[in-house]
């Protein structure tokens, strides 16, 4: 027996994979071959690697410390990496400890599975404006969009976003989406993840006919994969020297651990090229259209305390500061908290004298109370460490809630091999 | 000068001032609508197909035992999703009113006690409750196999999705099985659909936000009445401590000295049960069906505290819409706004333990001044 629902609504069901036009141009032959590269010699065997597609969301961070990453990734010579996340956490907690090599892209899924929901999902705008409102980025993606549905209003609203906040498109997109997305906006730049999948001719197609667009070469097992390049890709590399770069896309937890091997086989292919040109696509390309967008971006004010504008244990900007027992003890929250919104803050600890107080066994509790009331939070927030040197240890708390306005009190206890001291600081939420 | 000038005033005038303190914190209170972030740790959640589905089901009696029962026989729209009668009597009666629905997605916790972390974990309890839906996995899911059009959502929306399973969290003694998946899957596209349900703008939200633009002609719509109530609300009454921001709730738990037995020698522990039933539920955001595995979404049900002061704490209910949801608290026990008013002016601090929650106090409020309050709260419904 078959049953049924009633008021059932099949209009949701459209084709987002239909394309609408086609690219016949290929005019690679004509142009480039007969370039000359002269070279600056680089020595491919070091060749640093700008890696501009990396993601490091919440399965990724729960099985691989960042700590582990940065090092994946200096041992890899990555120059800098573009890195996306779902959710946004796994690339805040790079950039707080890499801020040198990590450049940070806005992703607007909050967790796995959003890719196919986000542009029709209120909540996903929602997400990327909030975020957008305390932190700093260079792009917005990698994001998903296939065809007519670049048109639909989150997506056009995110293009406006990336305008307002001087931020370029990194799109995974068909041909029909990349130039849906370029024609909302006569300025916007986009990065094609994955150079949409599409062979040389088509992508050269593409780049002859929009000047905005460039594309990465992430999960392109096909480019160099026999360890050097084929005439149709080097014709491409030579026609459009300054728009190709490269791209990891560690899109499962386990591809963090390819990101080595991905810059090693991307060095031995790019001997294909004239080493001025291998340059360029391993790093220079990437360096050139993302680095003055990433370095103008970093002088925006935004919600957030900058948490790199010191790196030491100062009192500016901190929602407490304590001296006491040989060390200075720095709090920094978010500058406007809001009540009952679960929020993070950061911890740093810096010994006066390194020989007399040592930092490597020290853990960190917190707590905020509300004395008047008589409670305090309801959640224990997380705390870890997030380094550990000589003179500072620094501690990444989340999961703060408080949820009521008024009068709190920080509670901040340092355990060191028995000994404890506890830091109260008042403050009030409104 | 004054004081003169109040005396030619009419009775009913609006003579209410706020400082600069109150109109910071009742713009807190907006702007409205609020869009609800992603039902955690559901893959569906935002997916239109998932939504058309979760609302069919929502109005179907497949998912009872009997098949007499739906989502909405309890959940009644344009009640605001909740009932007039004091307490839910689904197969058998049960000790607490039924709660609105409107907003729901807003929610960090769900149900009363805040036993459910998720939405979707939320529609699973009433579904196998022998007090409310009784249903059994195997008879649903057979039933569900038997409707085209979910099946086929199901198939097509898997095609896209992970597995819903998360292997490497079932318990090997007690797996997951097929039938139980399909009925997560329908209680996901359940929380899909009640995510959507959102309540309209209200004459509060005009005038908060009349206020936030310096509009002063359009200020003068909001009652004098309401604007007394509202300058309590945020002032004297305290209520505004609890019911925080644009959804008037802080969404956490109180105790409010509700009495909360519910027979002789039987209590209604409120949200100490729902922590402990939030622990040990199979489908919390720690366990196996959890299809995104964000881990800020599964914090607060790791970190959440267990205390002797949550026995007889309720969650914050929100004050929109409170127009359709009579009657109020978590067994129904008040049928007006004014009683509940009156509940909260008039508390037995006796009721309330020393180093429990010291802000509630007895309230000295005239009649009038307990008239605006409701007619402030009335203005939080369309």
């Amino acid at each position: 027996m078959n049953r049924t629902f009633k008021r059932l609504d099949e209009s949701h069901r459209s084709d987002h994979k239909s394309g609408r036009r086609c690219w016949h141009l290929f005019l690679l032959g004509l142009l480039g071959l007969a370039t000359p590269l002269t070279s600056v010699a680089a020595d491919t065997a070091s060749l640093p690697i700008a890696d501009v597609h990396v993601h490091y969301s919440h399965d990724s961070v729960a099985q691989t410390p960042p700590a582990r990453v940065i090092e994946l990734m200096r041992s890899a010579n990555v120059k800098f990496a573009l890195v996306s996340s779902s959710d946004d956490n796994g690339t805040q907690l790079l950039s707080e400890l890499a801020p040198d090599i990590i450049v940070p892209g806005l992703r607007p899924y909050r967790r796995r599975g959003e890719l196919n929901s986000w542009y029709q999902d209120d909540a996903a705008l929602a997400y990327v404006e909030q975020l957008l409102g305390n932190n700093r980025y260079a792009t917005i993606g990698e994001f998903h969009l296939f065809g007519e549905t670049a048109d639909l209003p989150i997506p056009r609203r995110i293009v406006e976003l990336a305008v307002e906040h001087n931020l370029i498109l990194h799109a995974h997109s068909d041909k029909d989406a990349i130039e849906r997305l370029l024609a909302q906006n006569e300025t916007v730049k986009v990065i094609w993840a994955h150079s949409g999948f599409d062979g040389p001719e088509a992508i050269a197609a593409m780049l002859g006919q929009h000047d905005r667009l460039y594309a990465d070469l992430a999960f392109r097992s096909e480019v160099g994969g026999s360890g050097s390049l084929s005439a149709d890709w080097i014709a491409l590399f030579k026609a459009y020297p300054d728009r190709m770069m490269l791209g990891t896309d560690t899109y499962t937890p386990e591809r963090m651990y390819f990101l080595p091997e991905h810059a090693s086989a991307a060095r031995r292919w790019l001997t294909s090229l004239p080493p001025e040109l291998a340059e360029k696509v391993a790093w220079k390309n990437a360096h050139d259209l993302i680095m003055p967008v990433w370095q103008k971006n970093q002088q925006r004010v935004t919600g957030r305390v900058n948490r790199h504008a010191t790196n030491d244990c100062t009192a500016d900007g901190a929602a407490g500061h304590w001296q006491q027992d040989g060390l200075t003890t720095v709090l920094t929250t978010a500058e406007s908290m809001t009540v009952s919104e679960a929020f993070d803050a950061m911890i740093r600890v810096c010994s006066h004298d390194p020989a007399a107080v040592s930092l490597s066994d020290i853990t960190i509790n917190i707590d905020a109370v509300m004395r008047a009331h008589g409670h305090g939070m309801n959640y224990t927030p997380d705390v870890r460490a997030v380094s550990t040197s000589e003179h500072m240890a620094e501690f990444r708390v989340e999961g703060l809630v408080l949820h009521m306005p008024g009068e709190w009190e920080w509670q901040v206890t340092i355990k060191d091999r028995g000994a404890s001291q506890t830091l109260l600081q008042s403050f009030e939420l409104r | 000068m004054c004081l003169l000038l109040v005396g030619v005033l009419p009775v009913g005038a609006d003579t209410t001032s706020f400082t600069d303190r109150e109109i910071a914190a009742f713009l807190a209170q907006g702007p409205w609508p609020q869009t609800p972030l992603a039902d955690p740790g559901n893959e569906y959640s935002g997916n239109p197909l998932a939504e058309t589905l979760g609302k069919a089901l929502f109005n179907s009696t497949l998912l009872s035992g009997d098949e007499t029962l739906s989502c909405a026989s309890c959940h009644v729209e344009h009640l605001g999703f909740a009932e007039p009668k004091p307490v839910a009597i689904g197969v058998a009666t049960h000790v607490r009113n039924t709660q609105g629905l409107l907003d729901v997605g807003l929610q960090r916790w769900f149900g009363w006690d805040g036993g459910a972390d998720s939405l979707w974990s939320a529609t699973l309890r009433p579904m196998l409750s022998e007090v409310e839906m009784a249903a059994d996995i195997d008879v649903v899911a057979r039933r569900l196999q038997t409707v085209p059009q979910f099946m086929s959502a199901v198939a097509e929306l898997s095609g896209l999705q992970k597995a819903v399973i998360n292997e490497r969290r079932a318990a090997d003694n007690d797996p997951p099985t097929e039938n139980e998946r399909l009925v997560v899957i329908a209680a996901k596209f359940l929380g899909a659909y009640m995510r959507t349900l959102a309540s309209p703008r209200t004459p509060f939200d005009d005038y908060r936000d009349a206020v936030f633009n310096d509009d002063t002609e359009a200020q003068k719509h909001y009652p004098a009445a309401a604007k007394r109530g509202l300058k309590l609300f945020l002032g004297e009454a305290n209520c505004q401590l609890c019911h925080f921001g644009p959804r008037f709730s802080n969404g956490e738990f109180h105790d409010t000295g509700r009495p909360f037995f519910t027979g002789v020698g039987e209590v209604d522990p409120g949200r100490y049960a729902g922590i402990q039933r939030l622990r040990a539920d199979r489908y919390n955001l720690l366990g196996p069906y959890n299809g995104t595995h964000a881990e800020h979404e599964t914090r607060k049900t790791r970190t959440v505290k267990l205390g002797q002061a949550n026995f007889g704490q309720w969650r914050t209910p929100s004050l929109r819409n409170l127009t359709r949801t009579a009657p109020y608290m978590h067994d129904g026990s008040i049928a007006t706004l004014r009683g509940v008013v009156d509940a909260y002016a008039d508390i037995d601090p006796d009721r309330l333990h020393n180093d429990g929650e010291a802000l509630l106090q007895p309230l000295d409020l005239t009649d009038n001044q307990r008239n605006d309050l409701v007619e402030f709260l009335r203005t939080l419904s369309r």
